[in-house]
């Protein structure tokens, strides 16, 4: 079923090592005084051990396991925020990751000078962003309220408008936090329903989450990872089958 | 990843290149064509590096296209091609921390007139009137404001850039934008208020000079203010890259550098004049030659009160330092920039 698809990422024998300082020193002081004393030892940890996976365009690729399990090290190295110690990831498109609430804002400027900025950060163009502005709007449900300075939102409204942002671009790939359940009822009913739309639209997507229910409504194919490797990766009914046990 | 047109950066790169050289020559007449053997032979030299110059940005194009046609790296292509894709973001983020900065208060940019001349006035009172220590420097105030704007420029882009990583960590451990961005935003803001100070700055000088004896007019030596505040702005940015990448690793570098740069002040001819130091501390002058802003101030007040092109030692020297700052400043950002998301 995969042969016919357009490679969208590939992720190879993928190793992330960090190095834990006993506790980390936070002042010049601090570490020149631990060097000095020989005191400055450090933990190895493996988050990531060689974990090899392809996405394909189209794909809804889920991703679970338990905490600390590396899927958000994993998610952070195919976004390239992360340098990985060994081992590489190609990727074939535009990743465009759905931020944290409030990650990109700020709370001094108005929804609209946040639309503008939070959209640069995502790396929309500006054309781009004049265009689809209307839509944001409307489907953030901001209306007159678009003018004021974000520090007088509400939690909901602000978690409106960064979905609104994160989903008005079709991107190649996105990457998503598990941040599908925004705002009220109504709202949660839309996001999903825009989810949905992205996901049949062609849009390859990575999707972290621990409702298993959301895995099996969203994602054609899971990768279970624990404690730093590969545990099992399949279609959704194989995997989560198995998870369940 | 988005192909850019060369032809149109070139075209750029070529049309600043000639905005420059001519304001150069513009500004530095008098200093080039002086009668006698000696001064032909300055003439030659200038003509020889110009040409040189200039046949090296025209190869250097070439090959950027080169490269680009055949798919291979240079760092001319990268960095344009970074700087085009995310010019937007550029101009959004400068534009944030612009209005941020002024945001709240109620006379807003012009805090960026009001600032210098304030200094300026309380600074002439205190150590014009009643320390006395203005020696026989002419002009003093204009003398004082120079170095005024040109030094809280400085302390102002560096001072903003530090924290510049550490505030946007919730961007940085999110979305992949290239690093350098956050810190060359941040100067760049902190630079628009420079520029809008020297509106102050040159206003000042022409009211003042009217009322002075002997009277203080600007010359077409101003055409050279650009190089001055370019160089104060490479400075910056190499400062900038530097205390930013370090902040990730110790947050002390904050405090730090809050007493490094009132130091550096009055390390530097700010309120006081080296001619002053004449006779009872000679070493003084030759260690102000390390001075990077001691260069870049006298500079100014050459231009703006002496009405006197600075001597072509004075270019180079200029350039060296503020191109000497930004590529250690590079380096160093550089080399860290991979880990500071295990430190944010």
């Amino acid at each position: 079923m995969a042969e016919d698809k357009k490679l969208m990422l590939k992720i190879e024998d993928v190793t992330m090592r960090f190095r834990m300082e006993e506790d980390r020193a936070g002042s010049l002081k601090e570490t020149v005084t631990k060097l000095l004393s020989r005191k400055l030892r450090f933990k190895e940890f493996e988050a990531l051990k060689n974990v090899s996976f392809e996405v394909y365009k189209g794909d809804v690729l889920g991703i679970i396991g338990r905490n600390g399990a590396g899927k958000s090290t994993i998610l952070k190295i195919i976004s390239g925020i992360l340098k990985p110690t060994k081992g590489h990831v190609e990727r074939f498109g535009n990743i465009v990751p759905m931020l944290e609430l409030g990650s990109g804002f700020d709370m001094d400027l108005t929804g609209r000078e946040n639309i503008f900025l939070n959209g640069a950060i995502l790396g929309y163009s500006k054309p781009f962003l004049t265009a689809k502005y209307e839509d944001i709007l409307a489907f953030s449900e901001l209306n007159e309220f678009i003018n004021m300075p974000l520090r007088n939102y509400s939690s909901g409204m602000l978690m409106r408008l960064a979905f609104s942002i994160a989903t008005v671009v079709e991107p190649e790939i996105l990457i998503v936090d598990e941040i599908l359940a925004v705002g009220d009822e109504n709202f949660q009913r839309k996001s999903r329903n825009r989810m949905k739309e992205l996901m049949s639209g062609g849009t390859t997507v990575l999707f972290v989450s621990h409702d298993m229910n959301q895995i099996r409504e969203l994602c054609n194919r899971v990768v279970w990872l624990d404690g730093g490797t590969i545990r099992l990766q399949g279609t959704t009914e194989e995997v989560c089958d198995q998870y369940a046990l | 990843m988005t192909k850019i047109n060369l032809k149109k950066v070139s075209k750029y790169v070529l049309l600043v290149y000639l905005a420059i050289v001519i304001l150069f020559c513009a500004g530095t007449w008098d200093r080039l064509i002086t009668k006698g053997p000696l001064g032909l032979l300055k003439l030659w030299w200038f003509l020889i590096f110009i040409l040189v110059f200039t046949l090296w940005l025209l190869l250097y194009l070439r090959r950027m296209k080169k490269c680009q046609e055949r798919g291979k790296k240079c760092a001319g292509l990268s960095f344009a091609e970074t700087l085009f894709r995310y010019r937007f973001l550029i101009e959004q983020l400068v534009s944030r921390d612009f209005k941020i900065k002024y945001k709240r208060s109620v006379l807003g940019v012009f805090w960026s007139f009001l600032n210098p001349l304030l200094m300026m006035i309380v600074q002439y009172v205190v150590f014009s009137h009643l320390l006395g220590i203005r020696g026989n420097v002419e002009h003093y105030a204009i003398y004082l404001l120079c170095g005024i704007v040109m030094w809280n420029g400085f302390n102002d882009c560096s001072t903003q850039a530090t924290r510049s990583i550490t505030s946007n960590a919730p961007l940085i451990t999110k979305v992949y934008v290239p690093k350098f961005i956050y810190p060359l935003t941040r100067v760049l803001s902190s630079f628009i208020n420079v520029l809008l100070s020297m509106i102050p700055l040159l206003l000042v000088t022409m009211i003042y000079g009217l009322f002075a004896t002997p009277h203080l007019y600007l010359t077409k030596t101003v055409l050279l203010l650009p190089f001055g505040l370019i160089f104060l702005l490479v400075f910056a940015t190499g400062m900038g890259l530097l205390l930013s990448s370090l902040m990730v690793f110790f947050h002390d570098v904050e405090f730090l550098w809050s007493v490094i740069s009132t130091i550096w002040m009055y390390a530097t001819p700010i309120i006081y004049s080296l001619s002053m130091f004449e006779g009872k501390a000679p070493w003084l002058i030759t260690v102000m030659q390390f001075n990077p802003l001691y260069h870049f101030i006298d500079f100014m007040r050459n231009i703006i009160i002496y009405g006197q092109a600075p001597a072509f030692k004075e270019f180079l020297i200029c350039g060296a330092f503020a191109g000497g700052m930004l590529l250690i400043g590079y380096a160093v950002f550089h080399k860290l920039e991979d880990k500071f998301i295990l430190y944010l």
